[in-house]
């Protein structure tokens, strides 16, 4: 037990090598990522910081195989994503990756209950046990009372919570979360950042991609880029 | 997958209704125009057949239509009606004419009308009756006397004073002869070649003596036993004809040859409002195109967020592909429903039959889904095509 304990720590969840991701505008190469490797180990709660251009969103998509790197390798569970095709990476979000975005991105037309049980949809789940897995989420959000709501008749922190029950339905590898405070009041954003702690002492990996000091705070592990290289990478 | 698509694209119509009741007009019109063509020819084809069939007409006229065959022409002679008798079953009169157009004049009054020769039981085989004197007889005909039965347009022209019987009308044919009226008719509505109230008649023999002198029969009138089928009774006396004389080198005109060409009438005006139909389908399913290119447009954001969360191209190629056939289907259905409405409307008021054609609503409601799977490909491509990363951030 001890052991399965530590072994499950030392295990790697993601694996960046040498990873450069440009963009070509025109005659100009944009380096948004140029050169970064890592190891995020599986059931840290990390931050990705760093300020606006220096290359945490092209880090959170290649995390979240929303795109592939132009060099370098990316292994998400030992599984090599870097070559894959786009029905390949939609296979890897909807299995390995659960999102959660500054603006929430809940589909508006369909109850929360319906939002989260969209990713198990993907996933092939038959409808019952979809509704079954998806308001065990809910409930573990604190949001057992709200299933039938659309995400217009709930607050934002309560629609957030939506987003992260979505993003943790199908029990994926890593929670990704896109500045999850930016659209909420500061007690909102904590209590927000609180359940994403609690998510991680469950042994969930939970990474936020931040550019504010005080929300990366909350991590354990901070890494901080500049110009999309790796500037700092601290373990409080 | 499948259920939840057309949910989906339920709840997308359902959020802007009169977008998709506009975007749906195209499909709506043209199935209804499709309907109402095949429901409306069908049931003018049955509703004349069948009046025709009810009205009690169970004549059939027959003429030759060979110019040169000599031999062909001379079989159209007075044994004719004979053979038909004897080798065609259901017939139970067989009567020989001739006509043609020739000036009758009484005092200053000259007018043309169409003079018939026909034998004396002409009037009695056709239901006609004499409102004054009456239709000459077998001896009138077997003495070929010079005497004329005048069919109520000729009598009130010639005799406005009403002294018809028993006057003399000269009737000119290359000269002018003197003809006795001896009858007049009562009206009679014409049925299709044969115009009663403008016709007079002569005896037979008178005809071809005095006349106009031919070999071969004008045409033929074949009156069917009562209780035999005309439509059936054509059939046999087409069969024997060919057999007689050869295809083609005759004419029938028979309640089935009117159904005939009433069908083919309908048939045609069918195929015209069929392009008409055929052409609001394709504005319909341009329609459809546009209003789904519109979704795709106005849906960026949520197809960004399924892509995140694990959806395939295919399966956003699946979804609007889903709702374009859902609102073509929906457009068909109340195409039907309108074109039925129509058809029963105008049969209503015509006084015709309606003969719904179950077999065209499948297909009329078949091809709008085809419309809407060929429509919906171009734009359900676009969707599924969207590079995730900027649908997301599309605002």
């Amino acid at each position: 037990m001890e052991q399965n304990s530590s072994l499950s720590v030392a295990d790697t969840v993601i694996r960046l090598d040498e990873i450069r991701r440009y963009y070509v505008m025109g005659e100009n190469v944009v380096k948004a990522l140029d050169g970064v490797s890592l190891e995020i180990k599986r059931g840290e709660y990390t931050a990705i910081m760093g300020p606006s251009g220096s290359g945490k969103s092209t880090m959170m998509h290649l995390i979240g195989c929303l795109d592939t790197p132009t060099e370098g390798k990316i292994s998400i569970d030992y599984e090599d994503v870097s070559d894959l095709n786009e029905t390949e990476l939609a296979f890897i979000r909807n299995e390995k990756v659960g999102f959660v975005f500054q603006q929430f991105n809940l589909l508006s037309r369909i109850s929360s209950l319906e939002n989260v049980m969209t990713p198990l949809l993907y996933a092939g789940v038959p409808v019952k046990l979809r509704k079954e897995m998806a308001a065990a989420a809910l409930e573990r959000v604190g949001l057992a009372d709200r299933m039938k709501h659309r995400p217009n008749e709930l607050s934002g922190g309560q629609r957030q919570r939506v987003a992260v029950a979505r993003a943790l339905v199908n029990d994926p590898s890593i929670i990704l979360a896109d500045e999850p405070t930016g659209a909420l009041d500061t007690k909102t954003g904590d209590q927000i950042l609180e359940l994403f702690s609690e998510l991680q002492t469950e042994g969930r990996t939970v990474i936020i991609v931040t550019h504010d000091d005080e929300t990366g705070r909350h991590c354990a592990r901070q890494i901080r880029l500049r110009d999309g290289k790796l500037e700092g990478d601290r373990n409080v | 997958m499948f259920k939840e698509n057309i949910k989906l694209a339920l709840k997308a119509m359902m959020g802007n209704k009169l977008r998709t009741l506009l975007s749906l007009l195209g499909i709506v019109i043209g199935v209804g125009s499709v309907i109402t063509i095949l429901t409306l020819g069908e049931s003018a084809t049955k509703s004349i057949t069948q009046s025709i069939v009810e009205s009690g007409l169970e004549t059939i006229s027959l003429f030759s239509t060979s110019n040169d065959n000599k031999s062909i022409q001379r079989e159209f002679n007075e044994e004719l009606p004979g053979k038909i008798l004897e080798n065609v079953e259901g017939v139970s009169t067989v009567l020989a004419t001739n006509s043609t157009r020739a000036n009758l004049r009484n005092g200053q009054v000259s007018e043309s009308y169409s003079v018939m020769g026909v034998p004396a039981n002409y009037a009695e085989v056709l239901d006609y009756t004499a409102a004054e004197g009456t239709f000459f007889t077998g001896k009138d005909d077997g003495d070929t006397r010079q005497v004329v039965v005048l069919g109520t347009e000729a009598a009130e022209a010639l005799f406005p004073d009403g002294d018809a019987i028993g006057s003399y009308v000269s009737i000119f044919r290359n000269q002018a002869k003197s003809y006795r009226v001896v009858g007049v008719m009562e009206e009679k509505a014409a049925s299709f070649n044969l115009q009663f109230d403008s016709s007079v008649y002569i005896p037979y023999n008178t005809y071809i003596q005095r006349m106009e002198k031919v070999e071969i029969v004008g045409s033929y009138l074949i009156r069917t036993e009562t209780g035999s089928d005309v439509l059936e009774v054509t059939d046999f006396l087409e069969t024997y004809l060919d057999k007689l004389v050869g295809e083609g080198n005759y004419r029938v005109f028979s309640p089935s040859t009117i159904a005939e060409m009433a069908t083919s009438v309908t048939g045609t005006l069918s195929l015209v409002l069929a392009a008409i139909a055929a052409i609001s389908l394709l504005v319909g399913g341009i329609g459809i195109m546009n209003i789904m290119l519109v979704s795709v447009a106005e849906r960026t954001k949520e197809i960004g967020i399924r892509k995140a969360l694990g959806a395939p191209p295919r399966v956003i190629r699946g979804q609007f592909i889903t709702e374009a056939v859902t609102l073509t289907l929906i457009g068909g259905i109340i195409g039907v429903i309108f074109g039925t409405g129509v058809s029963l409307l105008v049969t209503n008021m015509l006084g015709w039959g309606l003969f719904p054609q179950y077999l065209s609503y499948l297909l009329a409601v078949g091809f709008s889904m085809l419309v809407g799977i060929f429509f919906g490909w171009y734009p359900a491509m676009k969707a599924s095509k969207l590079d995730p990363i900027e649908a997301l951030n599309y605002e």
